[in-house]
């Protein structure tokens, strides 16, 4: 595998059209050789596939029968009904039942509140990852390209942001917006924390920008944006997923932390976070209130804590599979083949 | 000999070092662990409270707190003393703290006279002076201020700050003082109808004396005597020792770590501060100079602060605390149930309730009062009861009365007659047919931060819906602020029914009360009235006529009680609910600890 | 350097202050301090907002009053002044005053945190890294992003549930079944095997061995009813001191070196001397007696190193220092156990503590007092742990296997060196230098996690006064939070970059 990486230099910009074609295939390849990595893809997939399939989203129709804001008779004292222990083994059959994960206490339907969750974190995850991963982008590139003052600025404003604990910072604003939404909420946080993708680009550009291929392409006549955007950015791509990915496994988090506190979403939208504190004291008394979103908030920041890794590794030729075995053996064989 | 002599210096650093190390070391020891003391009989009790403790004197505007006012009670400052509020609503007298009574109707007077054996926790006697004090800071007689609209005093003097208003008292002469010093007698000028709740003892005269540069409390009493009641027609300047003296209590008491003087801590209820490590807990142990009817078995509470209320159940779970009073959900009370804990579920004294607003300056919507009773006709009260409230606490019933709980005398005569029963059930027949085709809207303002209120709303939406009304969620988390405006057309909010006294009548239901958000008229008279009527009977005839006026109008409806819950643990018995702002401290002298 | 440290300390002030700004509009904007008022029924409401009104300057627009609010702060920098105005609180207490209670319950417990995290972190994530792709590294791998995948919240509900409570019902009757020893000595055994590596016959041997020491120490504790009179006793203490002294040995400078060997053999045993001769001197004991012996020991630890001399001083001082520290922490452990009594008295018997971080009224010597502090850090402290400690561990295996790959490394094997010279001394440093970034962001995070972790755990910390006066719009002791917190922030990141410098010898300040 180690054998099939092309070394980077000049003849990437002499033909710059193909040279990310092959390096995205070839990080292709060692992404999909990562079991663990394109496991969670598919399983974030099928999550979220499957939460919008059950309720609907906008204009696509759901299959399920409630929606998550209607009010239902209680059934069952809201107990869930789902029933997973089949007959023959003394179990009342796999069903899900009227409420396969229960009510809450004015008779919403839990199943329907817990997909509706799943798709506003998710849609918070992206938002907020999207945009932060973007401003941080764009400064991060604008401080490492063009240094001097430009950067001194940046990076003061960055400081300034970075002083404030996200928490903190999250706090604020959804004591302020949570009621409008998961995207708003999502936008708004996200201007507030771009700050760790802004320094690692910065720090890209600024060893990038020096290379042979970013004069040739100076001395070819092409403008400042073209550099950024079209020469220098594409080889610092890596950095900007790998981060962007998990910034989006914390984005979760932090929205959790910010309904713990009272600051996320609101109520009658409904997020994970919400679901899971709104349930905190059900804990002993009714678990399934507090596991169901629980299940879903670990089993999504894992998933994309894997896929994140998987990338970093996928990106990063340097992190290749070693052993120390094989190490120790090339002490007296110094011909290594690397 | 070079040599020689770097060893020799080298050895003398050693020993020298040696000798410093052995030095420190004992200057830091102890005198070994002290021995324990003998633990004396009553036992501890810990009780769980939201909010840290903030001063010795609840009674300032800052210090108004829950858990200053807890401490106030134990330490005879605030709702004991010469009478408590028990767990009925009733006024218990405390004949053996002292007695008093109304001598006189026309003009309205009371004595109060304190029992001989009676003293502060320093040994210093309880007398005349301590109440004329309490009156002085009670009543704002020296009083001469001129406000602006912010309230920045303008002109004149203002003494002491408190919480409380001052009426009532306000309308009192300087208080006639006999029986050897040990007595009062209170004239007001108009009828006082809430007499019954004045307590005239706060903070020691002896000690407020002292802090003002005074020689004795006899001698503040004198200074008392000899001042003219303020006039903000005519201020005159400030008399310096009441300044100092009103300077010291408005801001003497408030602390942020357990005063090192010990004049701070002078009690003359049960209880004695005897430590406090802010934001963790503040121990009292008992008073041994107090002679009232509130004598406690127990020797030390222990107040521990636990904002989060599973933090709580499970603080009581793990044994570190016995009593807790957390926010009330069926969930916490089964987990309470699980734990093992004796359980006590009941009525708070807030009340939510939904007001239809008449003087929106956006919409018409709800002038029409058919279009109002159409509503509040849609409006699933029992529903909302039975998903918020029966789970906590079975026997909760929806409340049919603007002025009363059902814990008041007066609440079951009054829901018979006062047409709430119009309103008993959903009725979106009667509704459509009030509105007759028309699909009104009705935005709604409630605390989106609060789940009752966001499930409320959502369970009202869902009703008056059907009836064909388009409702409009208007919840913000700023509703506060928002709730003067009068830009919406009902609200969702809670009231604090103070359980005694009517002082809150006219604050709500008359035209320019300050809590009348939705510039209600109908009740203006009635509600003033309700002020300068002396006749308990009267009164109770003047509430019910506003209590029915209101649902005759479609003023909005009671929604329900909010369910409380005390959680308490078996080591400790006679613990019993109670619904106001004491809680489970109301009747902490029958608390008892099994070994 | 001078000029360096200069620079970056006006440029943090403006920083500071340009933050403070935005955090003070922000929150004047969001919380509304009148709220509790505005809904009350009191007779006298007007006034009574109008008292605060005055007390907070309610009346001033939030940008100037962020003026009125920083010429306050402004007075803190004037020396011995003590003209600190932070604002105050609704409820009329001094920010200045509430402030450094709730400092240090927040240091203490982010501290404890930060240390606790680094150190298991990096050296799991080196063990990891050593073993790539085995069981052991797939399995830490998992959990490490497993605990970072769980909610702060959740994590600390389960600890206070399972760990606290569950503990506290165990001592009420603390007898381990045969069953439950088994489970436990098996699992140790797996974790030992693959700690340690190997052939399948040694693996096994590893396992065997070290599972059923597990089980049958597990059974004597509980047969001797240990759990409610613990203790090491003598023997214990002279193995346990042997034992540090051996792995420190080799670990840090490898059993070949005599002089080491011995350097660390003195200090275990004027260790084990020390803990009979110091027991009188223990019960007399206070924080500042604790805190001589302490340096005494590190002391003795250098100087016998140093007396031991050989080609390598610094080696044989470092030993000397390790092993005298560990063995005197072993020594202390035991004088803290023989306390436990006294705590489970002082709690009626349920020491483990889920709210607050003292009992009240528990007063008595250092060790009472400093095992309940433990007792009651336990849980918040791991819950705090768990957020930072996946990323330690990822980041030191990541740097670990890419020193490893250098060419330097690579150098260092084909002289001969042995394995444990190669990464102890020249694969560790290198790997630090990227951790020393992180350490800055994890500050920030470890304070933001605390706001959770203190209300879980009813901690009055700086946490807890941010949320509470945000909740109730108070504004003044969130920015007293804030500042408290941007400060630590911001020297956290100047110490990461002098860590930095000084770590790797390219970069240089200027």
């Amino acid at each position: 595998m180690s054998n099939q990486i092309q070394p980077t230099g000049l003849d990437e910009t002499v033909i710059p059209t193909h040279v990310p074609e092959s390096q995205g295939r070839l990080i292709w390849r060692r992404f999909v050789g990562n079991k663990v990595a394109v496991a969670s893809v598919i399983l974030i997939v099928v999550i979220i596939v499957f939460a919008i399939a059950a309720i609907g989203n906008g204009l696509i129709p759901g299959w399920w029968k409630f929606s998550y804001k209607e009010l239902n008779p209680q059934v069952n004292r809201g107990d869930p009904t789902l029933s997973l222990v089949p007959v023959w083994l003394g179990g009342n059959g796999v069903s899900l039942g009227e409420h396969p994960f229960g009510q809450d206490r004015i008779g919403k339907d839990y199943f329907a509140m817990t997909m509706r969750g799943i798709q506003n974190s998710v849609l918070f995850m992206v938002v907020f990852g999207f945009i932060a991963t973007f401003i941080g982008v764009v400064v991060g590139a604008v401080a490492g390209y063009y240094r001097g003052w430009v950067d001194a600025v940046l990076m003061r404003v960055t400081d300034v942001f970075i002083v404030i604990p996200a928490l903190v910072i999250g706090a604020v604003v959804g004591h302020w917006l949570g009621s409008l939404g998961a995207p708003v909420l999502a936008i708004m946080l996200a201007f507030f924390s771009w700050m760790g993708i802004a320094r690692l680009v910065r720090g890209e550009f600024l060893s990038l920008r020096e290379r042979e291929f970013v004069e040739a392409a100076r001395v070819a006549g092409a403008s400042d944006a073209r550099i950024i955007f079209k020469h220098i950015l594409p080889n610092a791509i890596g950095v900007v997923i790998v981060s962007a990915t998990l910034i989006m496994a914390s984005a979760i988090l932090l929205e959790t932390a910010l309904s713990y506190l009272g600051y996320g979403i609101r109520s009658p939208d409904v997020s994970l976070g919400l679901l899971i504190s709104a349930n905190q004291s059900a804990f002993q008394t009714r678990p399934w209130l507090f596991w169901w979103p629980g299940v879903f908030i670990v089993s999504l920041a894992l998933l994309v804590n894997f896929v994140g890794d998987g990338l970093r590794d996928a990106f990063d030729p340097r992190h290749r599979r070693f052993k120390l075995s094989k190490m120790r053996e090339t002490r007296s064989e110094p011909e290594l083949n690397a | 000999m070079p040599i020689r002599g770097k060893l020799f210096r080298k050895t003398l650093t050693g020993v020298a070092v040696l000798g410093v190390a052995a030095l420190a070391l004992t200057a830091c020891t102890t005198t070994g662990s002290t021995p324990k003391e003998t633990s004396a009989s009553g036992g501890t009790v810990t009780v769980a409270v939201v909010n840290d403790f903030t001063s010795f004197n609840n009674q300032t505007p800052q210090s108004n707190l829950d858990t200053n006012g807890q401490v106030g009670y134990l330490m005879g400052n605030y709702g004991s003393a010469f009478s408590y509020i028990d767990k009925n609503f009733k006024i218990v007298h405390d004949e053996k703290f002292g007695t008093f009574e109304k001598t006189s109707d026309d003009p309205q007077t009371v004595k109060y006279t304190l029992n001989k054996e009676n003293k502060w926790s320093d040994g210093e006697p309880v007398t005349a002076d301590d109440m004329i004090l309490a009156w002085a800071v009670g009543s704002g007689y020296y009083d001469s201020a001129t406000t602006d609209e912010e309230g920045a005093v303008t002109a004149g003097n203002r003494y002491f700050e408190i919480a409380g208003s001052t009426a009532g008292l306000d309308a009192t002469a300087f208080p006639e003082i006999g029986d050897d010093n040990r007595s009062i007698t209170l004239v007001y000028d108009t009828p006082y109808v809430d007499w019954e709740l004045v307590n005239p003892i706060a903070q020691p005269a002896h000690i407020v004396a002292k802090k003002a540069g005074l020689g004795s409390a006899a001698e503040l009493t004198a200074l008392l005597k000899g001042l003219a009641k303020g006039d903000p027609a005519a201020p005159v300047a400030a008399d310096p020792p009441l300044k100092a003296a009103a300077d010291f209590v408005n801001t003497g008491y408030a602390v942020t770590a357990f005063p090192t003087d010990p004049d701070l801590l002078v009690s003359s209820g049960a209880f004695v501060p005897t430590g406090w490590t802010p934001g963790q807990s503040f121990t009292m142990e008992r008073n041994k100079f107090y002679v009232g009817t509130m004598v406690p078995n127990v020797d030390k509470i222990i107040m521990r602060v636990i904002p989060d209320a599973n933090a709580q159940v499970t603080a009581l779970q793990n044994g570190e605390v016995d009593i807790i009073n957390p926010q009330a959900s069926a969930d916490t009370l089964t987990a309470l149930e699980n734990t093992g804990a004796d359980v006590l579920t009941g009525d708070q004294v807030s009340y939510d309730h939904l007001d239809l607003n008449f003087g929106s300056q956006t919409s018409t919507v709800f002038a029409d009062s058919n279009v109002r009773q159409a509503f509040l006709k849609t409006v699933p009260r029992q529903q909302i009861l039975d998903s918020i409230v029966t789970p906590v606490n079975p026997d909760a019933k929806v409340l049919d009365s603007q002025i009363w709980v059902p814990a008041n005398e007066p609440y079951a005569d009054s829901v018979k007659n006062n047409g709430s029963s119009d309103y008993a059930e959903v009725d979106i027949e009667g509704a459509k047919a009030l509105l007759a085709g028309a699909t009104p809207t009705v935005r709604i303002l409630y605390n989106t931060n609060n789940p009752n209120r966001v499930d409320e709303f959502q369970a009202i939406q869902e009703s008056a819906t059907k009836a064909g009304f388009n409702v409009v969620d208007a919840g913000s988390p700023d509703w506060s602020s928002l709730l003067a405006g009068g830009d919406y057309d009902a609200s969702i909010f809670g009231w604090i029914s103070p359980g005694v006294g009517s002082a809150g009548i006219p604050q709500i239901f008359s035209t320019g009360g300050g809590g009348n958000y939705n510039r209600y008229t109908g009740t203006n008279d009635d509600a003033i009235a309700t002020q300068t009527t002396l006749d308990p009977k009267e009164l109770i005839v003047l509430q019910k006529k506003i209590d029915k006026q209101m649902f005759a109008d479609a003023y909005g409806l009671p929604l329900f009680q909010l369910p409380g819950v005390f959680g308490v643990s078996k080591r400790v018995s006679g613990v019993e609910y109670m619904g106001n702002q004491t809680g489970p401290f109301w009747n902490f002298w029958e608390w008892s600890v099994s070994k | 350097m001078v000029s360096f440290i200069l620079r970056r300390l006006l440029v943090s002030v403006l920083i500071l202050v340009a933050a403070s700004f935005l955090m003070y509009v922000l929150v004047a904007y969001s919380a509304d301090p009148l709220q509790d008022l505005t809904s009350s029924n009191s007779p006298n409401k007007e006034q009574l907002i109008n008292a605060r009104v005055q007390l907070l300057d309610l009346d001033v627009p939030p940008p100037l009053r962020w003026v009125l609010w920083l010429g306050g702060v402004a007075k803190c920098a004037i020396p011995f002044a003590n003209a600190c105005d932070l604002g105050s609180t609704v409820s009329n207490a001094q920010v200045v005053d509430i402030l450094p209670g709730a400092l240090a319950a927040t240091v203490q417990l982010v501290t404890l945190a930060l240390v606790l995290a680094i150190l298991l972190g990096v050296m799991i994530g080196i063990v990891t890294a050593l073993r790539q792709y085995s069981g052991l590294d797939n399995t830490v791998t998992f959990i490490s992003f497993f605990l970072y995948s769980l909610p702060a919240f959740l994590v600390a509900v389960l600890l206070k549930e399972f760990v606290a409570i569950g503990f506290n019902n165990f001592l009420r009757d603390p007898v381990i079944g045969a069953i439950v020893a088994l489970v436990i000595g098996l699992v140790m055994g797996a974790i030992w095997q693959s700690l340690l590596g190997g052939d399948a016959k040694r693996r096994l041997v590893v396992f065997l061995v070290s599972g059923a020491a597990t089980a049958s120490v597990l059974l004597l504790m509980s047969a001797t009813n240990w759990f409610m009179n613990p203790g090491l006793g003598p023997i214990v203490i002279i193995l346990v001191s042997a034992a540090i002294a051996f792995a420190v040995t080799l670990v840090l400078a490898g059993l070949r070196n005599r002089r080491a060997f011995i350097t660390g053999g003195i200090n275990a045993g004027i260790a084990i001397a020390g803990y009979f001769l110091l027991q009188p001197l223990f019960d007399v004991s206070s924080a500042g007696t604790l805190a001589i012996l302490a340096l005494v020991t590190l002391a003795v630890g250098a100087i016998s190193g140093y007396l031991m001399g050989g080609y390598d001083r610094g080696q044989n001082i470092r030993v000397g220092m390790v092993t005298a520290g560990l063995c005197g922490a072993i020594v202390l452990l035991d004088r803290f156990m023989q306390s436990w009594g006294d705590l489970l008295e002082a709690t009626n018997g349920r020491p483990i503590a889920t709210v607050g971080s003292k009992t009240p009224g528990a007063s008595g010597d250092v060790w009472l007092s400093g095992l309940d502090a433990f007792a009651h850090l336990t849980l918040p402290t791991i819950a705090l742990l768990l957020i930072s400690f996946a990323g330690y561990t990822r980041y030191s295996r990541a740097g670990m296997l890419e020193v490893l790959s250098l060419d330097y490394i690579r150098t260092a094997r084909a002289k001969g060196l042995p394995e444990r010279t190669v990464i102890m001394r020249h694969a560790f440093r290198n790997m630090l230098i990227p951790l020393t970034t992180l350490v800055a962001f994890d500050v920030g995070a470890l304070l933001g996690g605390a706001i959770i972790t203190e209300k879980v755990f009813a901690i009055p910390g700086m946490g807890n006064l941010f949320n509470q006066g945000l909740g109730r719009g108070d504004l003044n002791p969130v920015m007293g939070y804030f500042l408290i917190v941007a400060a630590m922030a911001i020297t956290f990141n100047f110490l990461a970059d002098m860590a930095y410098a000084g770590l790797d010898p390219r970069v240089r300040i200027r």
